[in-house]
């Protein structure tokens, strides 16, 4: 355990190294919060613009809200798409990895453990701006805390899980795994609702959409937030109900996390292509 | 044209051919890149869109939205297919290529201008796609000669502000790299790609004169939509406006990268790779 723990502790440490050395921290903050931050005064600038003109502008604060919490995916996801790629590609020392005590799968959870903590501080900051910008603001006394808790736990360790799966393609993908890593967020953010109920989704669409967790988790982190979500379909659903299709498409995705990450490892070691530059 | 300089325009017009030929063949081999330029920024428009049909917004907004999703494939190749360049080629050991040749960088800018120009018109047309077919979005109808006119300063100013960050880029490391990833999401914003400009207000009016690409979606905007725009200045000054953008830019660029590839040179960084 204790071993664990510092190989952990090494990879994350390595990992803030490589995140933040190219830059001054005040640089590097302003860098990190930037995206995410912007992504939310877009949304924030449309309600401004369709003002006493929306008939729903009630929604607001939910879709708000969903927003903010993407970005874990944004960075925690397609981060740990972009730790392999960089290093394989860029710095050419994936390799070393490999061949380092520490286990890629090790290294992989402290690179994410930085990722996960950038991703916190720009969620406090979205939210932040929307509680004194654009009154995206919440009864604390009608928080349900448990079940929040519980919610936000699973989520997260989704994203952890399709953190591994979208390295492990990356591993066996040559420079085309950055475009599937942006793709993916962007995909992720219109399938699963983020700002929009995924009622307006097409048929098909709509039922790919209840297979992934996140659908849940940002349905589950309105609901017991502000008390509803932004959903019919999901709306009909109680709050059992909900928790449960997040527990079981969680516990989907972290088999598939693992299984998928190892055996696509292993099919990257086959293939010859832990060391492979495709950059040119 | 005396003999020297009509060789010299000559060699310069083969060197732009050369790099705008380049920039479409590469663009076409790597599928991946077509995905990421033309499907994923259009998928994030139709996220906009249906945000506004969720708020309960009037129709003309999904229209603004689409519009500006269109563009956003415009300003994502300034950023990665002309301002990130040289940094890309840096890293790929390339960059010095470019120094050796007898052309102007100006002239390899241009056809990388070009090329990128028709490249994100041909991709931007699964957007057009998405809006009108997918979306449902209608316009009344609309002077195609003013339209032209708009789009075509819309793109130079956009391209010639693209080789002002090149030039800026050439000093850099992995902080171009983390520039341009900076530069997305915020510019979308302060240029009013998924809302009408003047939302803003005057912190609008700052960013439309720092990035051509604010008041080039806006007249766009105006040409297509008349008042539902809800446009930011008049039609003609945002032509103005963007036709002196395109000369700064340009006057801009060629400057930055006289003296930024002085400086590169002397401090030793235009071979060095991994900073």
């Amino acid at each position: 355990m204790r071993t664990l723990t510092a190989r952990l502790r090494t990879a994350a440490w390595l990992g803030w190294q490589v995140e933040s050395n190219w830059a001054d921290p005040l640089v590097f903050f302003i860098y990190t919060v930037l995206r995410p931050l912007a992504t939310s005064l877009i949304l924030a600038a449309m309600y401004w613009a369709v003002g006493a003109r929306a008939t729903r502008a009630g929604l607001f604060p939910a879709v708000y809200l969903g927003n903010a919490f993407h970005v874990y995916v944004t960075t925690v996801v397609i981060g740990m798409g972009w730790v392999v790629v960089e290093d394989r590609e860029e710095y050419e020392t994936l390799k070393y990895v490999f061949t380092s005590p520490i286990g890629m799968f090790s290294y992989l959870t402290g690179r994410a453990s930085v990722k996960l903590v950038l991703a916190t501080v720009s969620l406090l900051l979205t939210l932040g701006v929307g509680w004194f910008l654009v009154h995206v603001r919440w009864s604390w006394s009608a928080v349900a805390w448990g079940p929040l808790l519980a919610t936000l736990v699973l989520g997260l360790a989704a994203t952890l899980a399709l953190g591994f799966l979208v390295a492990g393609v990356g591993l066996l993908l040559p420079r085309a795994a950055i475009n599937i890593n942006e793709g993916l967020a962007v995909s992720l953010y219109l399938l699963c609702g983020v700002i929009f109920p995924i009622d307006l989704l097409p048929h098909g669409l709509q039922e790919l959409s209840l297979l992934l967790p996140f659908t849940w988790w940002y349905e589950g982190l309105r609901r017991f937030t502000f008390g509803h979500g932004v959903s019919a379909r999901i709306g009909a659903l109680s709050n059992v109900q909900l928790l449960g299709a997040l527990l079981v498409t969680t516990l989907a995705f972290m088999l598939l996390g693992y299984r998928g990450y190892s055996a696509l490892e292993r099919r990257a070691r086959q293939a010859g292509r832990l060391d492979q530059t495709t950059m040119f | 044209m005396s003999g020297p300089l009509a060789a010299s325009l000559a060699l310069n017009l083969r060197a732009t051919a050369a790099r705008t030929y380049v920039r479409i063949v590469g663009s076409i081999r790597e599928w991946t890149w077509i995905i990421g330029d033309a499907v994923l920024p259009n998928l994030g428009m139709c996220a906009f869109v249906l945000l506004y049909r969720t708020l309960g917004a009037p129709r003309s907004f999904e229209a603004l939205a689409v519009f500006g999703g269109i563009l956003s494939t415009y300003w994502l190749n300034v950023l990665w297919g002309m301002g990130s360049q040289f940094y890309w080629e840096k890293q790929q050991g390339q960059l010095q290529l470019y120094f050796a040749a007898p052309c102007s960088r100006m002239a390899i800018l241009t056809g990388m201008a070009i090329g990128g120009i028709l490249m994100t018109t041909l991709r931007s047309l699964f957007g057009v796609f998405m809006g009108f077919v997918v979306l449902g979005v209608r316009v009344p109808s609309f002077d195609v000669g003013v339209l032209a006119l708009v789009f075509t300063l819309t793109m130079t100013s956009l391209y010639a502000l693209g080789m002002t960050l090149a030039s800026l880029f050439l000093l850099y490391g992995r902080e171009a790299w983390h520039l341009s990833n900076a530069l997305q999401e915020p510019v979308y914003f302060l240029s009013g790609l998924y809302f009408p400009l003047r939302a803003l207000g005057a912190l609008g009016a700052a960013a439309a004169g720092l990035v051509p690409l604010g008041l080039g979606v806006d007249a766009l905007r105006q040409v297509l939509m008349g008042a539902h725009a809800e446009g930011f200045l008049p039609l003609r000054a945002e032509t103005l406006i963007l036709a002196g953008f395109t000369l700064a830019f340009l006057v801009l660029a060629r400057a930055a990268l006289a003296y930024l590839e002085g400086l590169s040179k002397r401090e030793g960084r235009l071979t060095q790779r991994w900073q």
